[in-house]
């Protein structure tokens, strides 16, 4: 560390665009969000105090809109997590072809959700789609892939792992890479099972890294919107809506911009407690395995 | 061969399921690259799967794509590695800037100093719009510079409260992240419109979007670069400084060609979470700077079935993706990206 006025010069330039224009509209829309406030009809704001916020916790859509998030992001993650760590296990203990396979693996978390979302909707189809021919010869023709509430639900799931699971093998391969390889060696000597090396020393060792990643999942997945917009546009009804795309149909559709407001600062609380819950809870498992 | 590999039998069970994944990963690519080149009747007659076997390819949904009969294609793609490029090039720049002097110099920032901003610049605003009737931008424009300058200012005193470090600052960029971009994207949206009334045009300008961008990849950079210059040796700058070559020329001169690599990875990675993005590009664009995911998106509205045609559409995001995808690879095997886990 030395010390030298320069050092504004470097750090300024980043500082000053982030303030104004992410934490700067962040103030704003917080403002806006105790107003009553519409572009279409144009009325003058007017100051409601949290009058937008009561109205949407005891709108049930609200609720309906979190818990098909929570839905999303939880079970994705949960599943991603677990296959993500599988395959980067196989990586790192060398598989025959194993770098052929990283690449490979590597592609979905880079290809434009939009687009992913659109060849799952050809893949879904369900008269012309690969998947309905597969089923049909399993004897179940035409499964409402898209248009049943639970099914939708289930699909997008299955794209979000499909699309990010990329993204846990790669932080945990890097993880794995970076164990010690004496624990294991003291751990052959004692003739240690697969089973017991993964659960004493491969699962312990890694918990700090998957925790950050599950964490990092978590946060990205309640963000989902492109996805959702291209394959169900949030149906059947709004069964399968989540926060923002609530948001965005209240904001761009409606132009009603103090609700709009206070819906996303909702969200951002909603965010803000389940990070808060999650490093509560993991805090004294971290803290045994330091 | 470490003690940590497979061995025997088990090798070829992993490796079959390994392959199966592969397969699952690959199969929709395939099939979004081959339904590109069916004819409509090979799309809506059922599934069909291998080209010249059960159908026959063909180019008429490239040639429509390339000759501008569906809309203006190429302009968009022009649009989109435009902001994706310039914004990545941008980030990186600065976040490196950034990253760097949190890793080289001691900075200190009074918790106080920092609410006040925050009260400021909101208790401003409202009083600006709300009581004293300025327009919206105008109010932000003062209410933004008055709660800087006050804060800067309060952070030359001793005031009482806790005194954040280096650390706090980074983290309060990556923060940036935990966010729901909707909550910026849709103020951002209205504050640029406002703009657009008062005569600057920012929503649907290079300028507006870039902007955006360039605040949105700031945290990922400093994140990553952070610990590419903390894993730097100081010998040789310290070595500059006994000859008294000066900060700047440090690091423009030394520093930054040493992390050719960690900034290329950067780079790379800003680039594709900038051509992937799809909030901001749809608040705040809607016909010359929409970039391609929204234009893809609005396909399948547009278009309904016509999936040969939407595919190609896809298949131009994606494939600059996938030549990324490989670059990355081979960056991770040298194991480049294993710094930024700790």
């Amino acid at each position: 560390m030395r010390e030298d006025p320069i050092k504004h010069f470097f750090l300024w330039p980043a500082v000053l665009i982030v303030l104004a224009i992410a934490i700067f509209p962040l103030i704003y829309s917080l403002a806006n969000s105790f107003m009553s406030l519409r572009l279409v009809p144009p009325i003058p704001p007017r100051f409601v105090g949290f009058d937008n916020y009561i109205d949407l916790l005891s709108n049930e859509r609200f609720w309906q809109v979190v818990k098909t998030t929570s839905i999303i992001a939880f079970t994705s993650v949960a599943l991603q997590f677990v296959l993500g760590f599988a395959i980067a296990l196989a990586l790192v203990k060398k598989v025959p072809g194993e770098n052929f396979f990283r690449v490979g693996f590597l592609l979905p978390m880079l290809v434009t959700p939009v687009a992913v979302a659109l060849v799952a909707r050809q893949i879904l189809n369900p008269t012309m789609g690969p998947l309905n021919q597969l089923t049909t010869f399993f004897g179940f023709p035409n499964l409402p892939f898209l248009t049943d509430a639970t099914w939708a639900l289930g699909s997008l799931i299955t794209v979000e792992i499909w699309q990010w699971t990329p993204f846990v093998i790669l932080l945990l391969l890097a993880g794995l890479q970076g164990l010690p390889d004496d624990v294991y060696e003291a751990a052959e000597l004692e003739n240690a099972s697969p089973w017991q090396q993964f659960w004493g020393i491969t699962f312990p060792l890694m918990l700090p890294i998957s925790a950050a990643v599950i964490f990092i999942r978590i946060v990205e997945s309640f963000k989902i919107i492109d996805t959702v917009f291209v394959m169900t546009g949030g149906g059947p009804g709004i069964s399968t809506e989540t926060l923002s795309l609530f948001a965005y149909q209240e904001g761009f559709k409606k132009f009603n911009l103090g609700y709009t407001s206070s819906l996303s600062f909702l969200f951002l609380f909603v965010v803000l407690i389940i990070s808060l819950v999650y490093l509560a809870v993991l805090k004294p498992y971290l803290e045994k395995y330091k | 061969m470490s003690v940590r590999d497979l061995r025997g039998g088990k090798r070829y069970w992993v490796f079959a399921a390994c392959l199966f994944w592969l397969l699952l990963t690959l199969f929709p690519l395939y099939w979004v690259a081959i339904t590109s080149f069916k004819r409509p009747i090979d799309v809506v007659g059922g599934p069909t799967y291998l080209p010249f076997i059960d159908f026959q390819p063909t180019l008429t949904a490239w040639i429509e794509l390339f000759s501008g009969i569906r809309g203006e294609f190429f302009s968009n793609f022009w649009s989109s590695a435009i902001v994706a490029t310039s914004s990545s090039v941008i980030a990186t720049l600065l976040g490196a800037m950034a990253a760097y002097a949190l890793v080289r110099f001691p900075f200190k920032v009074r918790l106080l100093s920092g609410v006040a901003f925050f009260a400021v610049a909101m208790g401003g605003f409202l009083l600006g719009r709300d009581v004293l009737g300025f327009n919206p931008v105008t109010a932000s424009i003062i209410a933004f510079c008055i709660a800087l300058a006050l804060s800067v200012f309060v952070n030359r005193y001793r005031l009482p409260g806790p005194v954040l470090g280096n650390d706090d600052v980074v983290f309060w960029f990556v923060s940036q992240r935990l966010f729901p971009p909707i909550v910026v994207a849709f103020a951002l949206f209205l504050l640029y419109t406002e703009m657009g009334k008062m005569g600057f045009k920012m929503t649907d300008t290079y300028f507006g979007l870039t902007l955006a961008y360039v605040a949105f990849s700031l945290p990922i950079v400093i994140w990553l670069m952070r610990d590419f210059f903390a894993g730097l040796p100081v010998d040789v700058e310290e070595a500059a400084l006994v000859d008294n070559v000066p900060s700047w020329r440090i690091f423009f001169g030394i520093v930054l060609p040493m992390s050719k690599p960690g900034l290329i990875a950067t780079f790379v990675i800003t680039l594709a979470f900038v051509w992937n993005e799809f909030l901001f590009a749809l608040f705040l664009t809607n016909s010359r700077w929409q970039t391609l995911p929204v234009l893809v998106a609005g396909q399948n509205s547009q278009r309904g079935d016509e999936w040969w045609s939407i595919s190609a559409a896809a298949l131009v995001a994606i494939i600059p993706m996938v030549i990324i995808a490989g670059f990355l690879g081979r960056m991770m095997r040298s194991g480049l990206l294993r710094g930024a886990v700790k």
